[in-house]
């Protein structure tokens, strides 16, 4: 676990449905986040082990078309996540919040 | 048509006990009736598994739920599981301590109260007395607890004359945002007690006036799954369809009038896994023995359950001559099973031809909102 890595809220929900496409459920709010394959793919990579460059190194490792902009578009994926709560960093001790 | 990987929500019948006897309740003498409650050490395994499912909301019922001690417990399994929970209830039994439990959670989507009646007299005639002053008291508990509160209004011979009162009591003395209605089905002791309780055709002929008039009147507060306000939308559409000399209408013709199965399942109060609270003499498996997810993708009864779309209406010998064959759905295959036996048949209580052939006539096309 690195602390400057994404971690998933593990409060929330990924509901798999159909074609690899997915929904996030956040139970205290009710709220549903729809997911494409690719983000249900970085979602499980959400585990503070992987940063945004493993990321898209597994993109790339999984698929052959991943675009040049993919890194930035990873981030601020990650960042729209971070923004509604879904996604957070760990805290360590005595770190500066 | 595509299948998610796992139902999205179960209804869980938490018991079998109750403190009323409601002349028309569903559940006692149906095949739901079950002896025994399950320890709440069952339903908390079993809620971990729901976990693991990603099922988003359980949806307790029973019986009545807030009779069992434990109730506190089993909640408690269900926010530590991931997941939302409505409660289905007669309202009586809900006390200070447990609307503010219930609050405290954050996780309740809301509890429905069945309110029959704007007075004691048309609500306690079916559910017993003092059971109208409970209920409402109960209903208010949970509002001044901030715990959305939902209400059903079940209609049948003794209070379809006070739907007027029971419209102007909820949205306008108590405020509610809006409440649902039905009406007495021909199950559990309702068919025992069907000459006392369920509508006859005049009757339903009035549920449908009056409630297509408050629906206009309240802007639309007024919802109907089922039961009368649903049946006079939908035979009127079917109506307006016959009348136009439509070939058909979409996703009619064929047993669709229900697909709940696609989205939840049922357990009954035994842990027995059914398709559905109305089907709950379909035995799919056990909770904690059977595994959910292969139920629900791979059982056969539910996947042929699942494809009763494909049967068409016209095949019946029930529909054949009906001019409606090719706008009806068929309805609810549990009522169809509990009036015919068979599951994959149109079930006669929602048949237009039927209702029109007892002396019943369609509401003006003008009451429509």
């Amino acid at each position: 676990m690195d602390a400057r890595n994404p971690v998933a809220n593990p409060l929330i929900v990924l509901r798999e449905e159909f074609d690899d496409w997915a929904i996030l459920f956040d139970p205290d709010t009710g709220n549903a986040f729809g997911l494409n394959p690719t983000g249900v793919f970085i979602w499980k990579l959400l585990d503070g082990k992987h940063g945004v460059e493993d990321i898209v190194k597994n993109l790339h490792d999984e698929a052959d078309d991943v675009p040049a902009e993919a890194p930035d578009q990873v981030r601020q994926f990650v960042a729209s996540l971070e923004q509604q709560g879904l996604v957070g960093y760990e805290v360590i001790a005595g770190s500066p919040a | 048509m595509r299948l998610m990987r796992t139902p999205k929500k179960m209804d869980v019948s938490i018991t079998n006990r109750c403190n009323l006897r409601c002349r028309y309740c569903y559940h006692f003498e149906s095949a739901g009736d079950v002896e025994g409650d399950l320890p709440a050490a069952e339903w908390l395994q079993f809620f971990e598994e729901l976990n693991r499912c990603a099922v988003t909301e359980v949806m307790l019922a029973g019986g009545e739920p807030f009779i069992r001690e434990d109730l506190k417990e089993i909640i408690g399994g269900i926010v530590k599981n991931r997941m939302r929970f409505g409660i289905l209830s007669n309202g009586t039994l809900i006390t200070d301590e447990m609307a503010a439990f219930l609050a405290s959670t954050g996780r309740c989507n809301y509890v429905q109260v069945s309110i029959d009646g704007s007075m004691p007299g048309s609500h306690d005639a079916m559910r017993g007395k003092g059971s109208f002053a409970k209920a409402l008291e109960g209903l208010m508990t949970l509002r001044r607890h901030g715990v959305p509160a939902a209400v059903r209004v079940t209609i049948h011979r003794k209070n379809v004359h006070d739907l007027e009162g029971v419209a102007k009591l909820l949205l306008e003395d108590i405020g509610l945002s809006s409440f649902g209605t039905n009406s007495a089905g021909a199950m559990g002791l309702c068919r025992k007690n069907a000459e006392i309780v369920q509508l006859t055709a005049q009757d339903r002929v009035v549920a449908m006036e009056t409630l297509l008039r408050l629906t206009k009147k309240y802007n639309g507060r007024i919802q109907a799954m089922a039961g009368p306000l649903a049946e006079a939308k939908g035979w009127l559409e079917m109506e307006q369809a016959r009348l136009e000399g439509r070939e058909t209408m979409p996703n009619r013709g064929f047993l669709t009038g229900c697909g709940c199965y696609r989205e939840h399942l049922a357990v009954r109060a035994d842990g027995v896994i059914a398709p559905c609270t109305m089907l709950s003499h379909i035995e799919l498996g056990r909770i904690n023995h059977d595994n959910l997810g292969e139920i629900w993708r791979n059982h056969d009864t539910l996947n042929a359950l699942r494809q009763r779309h494909h049967i068409p209406l016209s095949g019946f010998s029930f529909c054949e001559g009906c001019p409606y064959v090719n706008y009806c759905t068929g309805n609810c295959p549990g009522l169809s099973y509990t009036l015919t036996g068979e599951v994959n048949h149109p079930s006669p209580d929602a048949c237009l031809r039927k209702f029109l052939a007892e002396g019943g006539r369609l509401p003006d096309r003008s009451l429509l909102c």
